[in-house]
């Protein structure tokens, strides 16, 4: 037999995934949990890159939540439920991972692959991780939530201002993050944000920040037609996969 | 040749089919249901197993109703169902079962498009399965779950919250790789998978051993390791690919093909000419293809077709049922895909397309409109495929109707293909204001809000459109419907300014828009809204549903702006327009807004209950049982349990569930009827209907998650599992507005609560961040309660009394009696006795702690007991009379001669000179030394190889005999007596 996926944590990790967590306070535990078994995974431990996703998710998630408890959103049963969406897909790609399914998202293979060395600098892996939770997770966590909602993605709605004050987030808990990191976030926030990709695909868009929430209105149009809902899942999983790909490269290393 | 036809072994899944066969037949009660979904990749013998279960199913006494869903993206409503009845039509041989089939499928040939067509057909087809069934479990067995309808897949949460009154159990399989990305059943499952009467069982690969074992059994003999090795590579434990691999491998062919693609095309090469076609042509149609169809389409002569059938079916690239043809896998249908010139595909099209054109056969218009417009003749595929929507409508489908009418408004801008004899075909005529209409209007009725707003801006370019003003307030519908509540008002008022429009349509505005600033909370405006909305009407016959709508907004905004008095004139004076001059409808509305009117902000409780069951009973005269009978009932069920009167609404909800409702009202229903199970104590009964009310919002309904938290909090409070409660209540906290004061506080209350006992039970400790939260989740409320309408603050006010008073007992591990005796006060005042008698107990257990006046605490005790007994609120009484024990205060109750007699606890426990188990059977000691090692009830029943629900039922008898609430109270007494 070979080795299994998580070497020594394999069965905490399989323990954990076999929960889905429906709320974002278990979201967050589930996110812990993990966190303390990531750093935990030879040979890399401390320095597992997808521990620094990981990491960075975590942090961002508990805000979030806070921002739930203290009465920050317009619209929480949408924020609540657009989190745990987006993070199933995490744990659904962690899953498919662990059961070396072909299934995996390209976009989060490369980083997966990471872990068991060569080292990779915090800031990019951790920049992996977003760009693949952002540029591929997320258009779909948005759909499947406005669906369960029965609710759409539109414009200048209070769902689209609950989901841009996640950018604010962002912003707030990165000069914390730059002393855990370094000075490059923002830069790398933009471009898992829209530039790069844009970038690449030749377009000209108005604004950057939006390109997730644009994707998921787009797949929204097409979601009763499996046929355009796989071709677009595919083009989002091959361009997520190939920034991430070059974040891991040697390139990505002069974020750090 | 031939037995290659032969299936090869089931290999590695027996622990999986026994799994089944219990989930669905042998563990499920009489009456539940249950379901096992199976997901897996393609190839991983998903369809098999389904088959081979089937099989097994049937030889066990169920029926078994099989279907398939199609791919085809513009089916039918409940195709599969239909299918399904089709197929088990052609097999039966009982004449009285086969009667209740035709019935079932005359029930759906007969359905016509109706105000609550939907919820009605769905019961209908419930009554039909019963009557199929004909007293055997029913299993329906659905492959390819992937592309399901909407319908479809309403009917199955309607199903399988037991809605149906139907014991049934569902076994689907779903391809995994289309669970990826945003598909709609993935958020399905995600909720599904977390019940106890639901399965999400994951196919994997077969391992090496399994990989060996079916290599072997196809070959004959055992592979080389050679061979072997290189097998499980490639295969990857596929079963499909390992059994496709190994054949090529028995029968000689040089070396192992790298990929099924390979095996695929070298069959397909080796076809003789006929087969070849044969092939094709299936491919190109709708799977089943029957017989008489191909035989059109390939044009053979009988004999002929027949052998070449065989061919195909030989080469492993076909296989047949008794329904019609299909490819053996879809690997086949995209090797095809590229071996054919798109003249040709579109030739094979054409041919079915006239084939059918001149024979019914299922799914006929969708299928006509399918292969007309690959034929590439759109002016032919365009009235089938608006037949095709018009059929949809009228199953309710309102989701496939779009999906047609789009195509259909596609297809009439489409500019026709040039035909193989170099003519074109008719060009397309269409009505496209039309089409547009429709279009929007089923967008709009299956929830696709911004597209059914983009095409009425079409419509509005259209010269041949509709009337200024008709669009506006179709617009403003739309946006409504959508929540856009600011350019629907703007909508609204277009139409109140326009020239050209008629007094009925201001009317309508007037009083539509009345009803949106209400939603909005514009109290004042609503009400001056809705008295233009009034004059606007008296002018013009036939406008009773827009005055029943215009005083049920003026009647509720009055009641905020606290002139109650009026607004209840204004809606009796409702109610007697439309009786004398409405239709069944508007007197249905009007009782059903008198009764919300008196009930809620009101709080007029008893007339409440009476108006609501007077209109109850007269719409049922008025034929409207089912939709207006249930929301009445539903409302006088919540009032009786509000007043205290629960055993006249454990009647009543049982009526209303008599008319099996759905969607929301049986949401409501159920909510109501575990309300009352939570007093009682009944968790059997609770959890049942809360895994109802889960598996219903499974399919959708954001907005009664929150009641089923707060439920679910309640519930777990009575069985000491506070972390549970906590749990619920934190969930429920991060999902609700902040305008939602009344579900805040309720909530705020529940968490105390639950910290608070937790603190005094000293089950889990007390989490000080979720105090923290709930203290400013309290502030919040305060603050928000006072700038809303007085209503809603009468009741908030109420809760936060009840959270000032556990915050009390946090504090200082007593309570402040104080506090406790302003909270019953609050509650009577409000004509509420259940959470007064509460507050009356802990406000004695306050007294009682402080050793002060205990001749009151006595009072307290005897009053908030005789309030408990006659609710029949168990958990409560019990609680009570625990805490009357301790104190030795007499409760002057009857003694129950059901009930042992209390036996004194020792305040401090002392070693026991009895064995106190000695009141328990040998099966209950075993039970308790289980929950005393902290196993749930399933753990417990999964050691013991019995039921759950047995379990449940001795760990109550436990509680019963050892006089105790919780577990933890009944494993400290078990650990106690086997201490050494």
């Amino acid at each position: 037999m070979t080795e299994p996926v998580w070497g020594p944590v394999h069965q905490d990790i399989v323990g954990l995934l076999a929960d889905h967590p429906a709320d974002v306070p278990a979201v967050v535990d589930h996110l812990t949990k993990l966190q303390d078994l990531l750093v935990r995974l030879p040979p890399l431990e401390e320095s597992c890159p997808l521990a620094d996703f990981n990491k960075l998710y975590l942090v961002i998630t508990s805000t979030v939540l806070d921002g739930l408890y203290d009465d920050r959103f317009t619209d929480p049963a949408f924020l609540a439920r657009l989190d745990v969406e987006f993070a199933a897909r995490y744990f659904d790609a962690l899953r498919f991972w662990t059961d070396s399914h072909p299934s995996t998202p390209k976009a989060w293979s490369c980083l997966f692959q990471r872990m068991r060395g060569p080292d990779a600098r915090p800031l990019p892996s951790a920049a992996a991780g977003v760009n693949a939770h952002i540029n591929y997770d997320l258009p779909f966590a948005l759909v499947t939530t406005f669906d369960s909602l029965d609710s759409e993605p539109v414009d200048g709605s209070d769902q689209h201002r609950d989901y841009l004050e996640i950018n604010k987030i962002f912003a707030e808990r990165i000069p914390e993050l730059r002393r855990g990191y370094l000075d490059h976030w923002q830069l790398m926030i933009d471009m898992v944000n829209g530039d790069i990709d844009d970038w690449y695909q030749g377009e000209l868009v108005e604004y950057t920040r939006n390109v997730a929430w644009r994707n998921a209105q787009k797949i929204w149009r097409c979601r009763h037609d499996p046929d355009a809902r796989e071709c677009e899942r595919m083009r989002l999983d091959d361009n997520a996969a190939l920034l991430g790909r070059l974040l891991l490269s040697p390139l990505g290393a002069f974020l750090q | 040749m031939a037995s290659d036809v032969d299936t090869a072994p089931l290999v590695g899944r027996a622990d999986t089919m026994a799994a089944l066969r219990s989930a669905l037949l042998d563990d499920v009660a009489p009456g539940q249901t249950a379901a096992v979904f199976l997901s897996g990749e393609s190839g991983v013998g998903k369809t098999r197993l389904l088959a081979e279960a089937v099989e097994r199913l049937r030889d066990a006494g169920a029926l078994v109703l099989t279907g398939t869903c199609l791919d085809i993206g513009d089916a039918s409503p409940l195709h599969p169902l239909r299918q399904a009845l089709r197929r088990l039509d052609a097999d039966l041989t009982e004449a009285r079962t086969s009667s209740a089939v035709r019935g079932l499928l005359q029930v759906f040939d007969e359905e016509t498009p109706g105000p609550d067509g939907a919820g009605a057909l769905l019961e209908r087809v419930s009554r039909g399965l019963h009557l199929v069934a004909g007293g055997r479990p029913l299993v329906l067995v659905l492959d390819d779950l992937q592309w399901v309808d909407r319908s479809t897949r309403q009917l199955l949460l309607y199903l399988l919250a037991g809605l149906g009154d139907l014991q049934l159990s569902v076994l689907a399989a779903i391809r995994a790789e289309s669970l990826q990305g945003a598909h709609p059943l993935r958020r399905v499952l995600t909720e599904l998978r977390r019940l106890r009467s639901v399965r999400v069982v994951d196919l994997a690969p077969l391992d090496r051993a399994g990989t060996d074992e079916l290599a072997a059994a196809i070959v004959g003999t055992p592979l080389p390791p050679e061979a072997a090795d290189q097998l499980w590579q490639r295969s990857g434990g596929n079963p499909f690919v390992v059994e496709e691999l190994a054949r090529d491998l028995r029968d000689g062919h040089d070396g192992l093909s790298d990929t099924l693609r390979e095996v695929f095309l070298a069959r397909v090469d080796a076809l003789p000419q006929p087969a070849h076609a044969v092939v094709h042509a299936v491919a190109a149609g709708v799977e089943p293809v029957e017989h008489w169809l191909l035989a059109q389409v390939v044009r053979l002569p009988e004999d002929q077709l027949i052998e070449a059938v065989r061919e195909a079916v030989a080469h492993r690239l076909l296989v047949g049922a008794d329904d019609g043809y299909r490819l053996r896998h879809r690997l086949v249908a995209e090797v095809l895909a590229h071996e054919l010139l798109p003249a040709e595909r579109a030739a094979l099209h054409r041919r079915y397309a006239e084939a059918l054109t001149s024979a019914t056969a299922e799914l006929h218009q969708a299928r006509l409109a399918h292969h007309w417009r690959l034929a590439g003749e759109p002016a032919r595929a365009l009235p089938a495929a608006m037949a095709a929507a018009r059929e949809a409508e009228r199953l309710h489908g309102y989701a496939e109707a779009h999906r047609h009418w789009s195509a259909a408004l596609t297809l009439a801008t489409t500019p026709p293909a040039v035909l193989p004899d170099g003519g074109r075909p008719e060009p397309v005529e269409a009505d496209r204001a039309e089409l547009l209409t429709h279009a929007a209007e089923s967008a709009h009725h299956c929830g696709e809000h911004a597209r059914a707003l983009a095409l009425l801006e079409e419509l509005a370019a259209d010269p041949a459109g509709p009337p200024t003003c008709a669009l506006h307030i179709r617009r403003a519908r739309y946006l409504a419907a959508a929540g856009r509540s600011a350019p629907a008002e703007a909508e609204y008022r277009r139409v109140l300014a326009a020239e050209d429009c008629t007094p009925r349509e201001r009317a309508t505005a007037a009083a539509r828009l009345a009803e949106l600033l209400l939603h909005l909370g514009r109290y004042a405006e609503a009400g001056d809204q809705a008295r233009e909305a009034l004059r606007l009407a008296a002018d013009v016959e036939g406008t009773a549903s827009e005055v029943v709508l215009a005083s049920s907004a003026l009647g509720f905004s009055e009641a905020y702006l606290e002139d109650p008095d009026a607004g209840l004139a204004v809606m009796r004076e409702a109610l007697d327009i439309a009786e004398r001059s409405g239709r069944p409808e508007d007197v249905a509305c009007a009782y059903l807004h008198l009764a919300e009117l008196l009930t809620g902000p009101l709080n007029i409780l008893e007339e409440g209950v009476v108006v609501a069951r007077r209109g109850a009973e007269r719409v049922a005269e008025l034929g409207l049982g089912r939709t207006w009978e249930t929301r009445l009932l539903a409302i006088a069920t919540n009032g009786l349990f509000r007043v205290g009167q629960w055993a006249e609404a454990e009647k009543v909800v049982a009526a209303a569930l008599r008319h099996r409702p759905s969607g929301a009202d049986a949401v409501e229903l159920l909510l109501a009827r575990c309300r009352l199970s939570v007093g009682y104590g009944d968790v059997e009964a609770s959890d049942r209907d809360l895994e109802a009310v889960a598996t219903v919002l499974a399919g959708g309904g954001a907005r009664h998650v929150l009641p089923m938290l707060i439920l679910r909090a309640g519930l777990a409070m009575w069985q000491g599992r506070h972390d549970l409660a906590r749990q619920a209540v934190q969930r429920g906290l991060t999902e609700s507005r902040s305008d939602d004061v009344i579900v805040l506080a309720t909530l705020a209350w529940h968490g105390l609560r639950a910290e608070a006992e937790a603190s005094a039970s000293r089950t889990v400790e007390v989490d000080q961040n979720a105090v923290r939260r709930l203290r400013e989740v309290v502030d919040r409320v305060a603050a928000k309660s006072g700038k809303a309408g007085a209503p809603v603050r009468y009741v908030a006010d109420g809760f936060l009394a009840l959270c000032a008073a556990e915050l009390s007992r946090l504090d200082d591990g007593r309570g402040d009696p104080e506090l406790w005796a302003r909270a019953a006060v609050e509650w009577d005042r409000r004509n509420h006795p259940y959470p007064a008698a509460y507050s009356r107990l802990r406000q004695a257990e306050a007294l009682l702690g402080r050793r002060s006046r205990l001749a009151t605490a006595g009072k307290l005790l005897r009053q908030a007991h005789g309030t408990a007994q006659a609710l029949g609120a168990l958990p409560l009484s019990e609680e009570i009379r625990t805490l009357a024990g301790r104190a030795r205060v007499a409760l002057d109750e009857v003694p129950a001669a059901a009930r042992p007699a209390p036996r004194p606890r020792a305040a401090a426990p002392a070693a026991p000179t009895v064995d106190e188990l000695v009141v328990l059977t040998a099966r209950e000691r075993e039970v308790l030394a289980a929950v005393a090692e902290g196993l749930t009830n399933r753990e417990i029943g999964q050691r013991l190889f019995i039921s759950e629900r047995t379990i449940g039922v001795h760990v109550s008898h436990i509680f019963d005999k050892l006089q105790v609430r919780t577990r933890v109270q009944a494993s400290a007494i078990f650990l106690r007596n086997n201490a050494d």
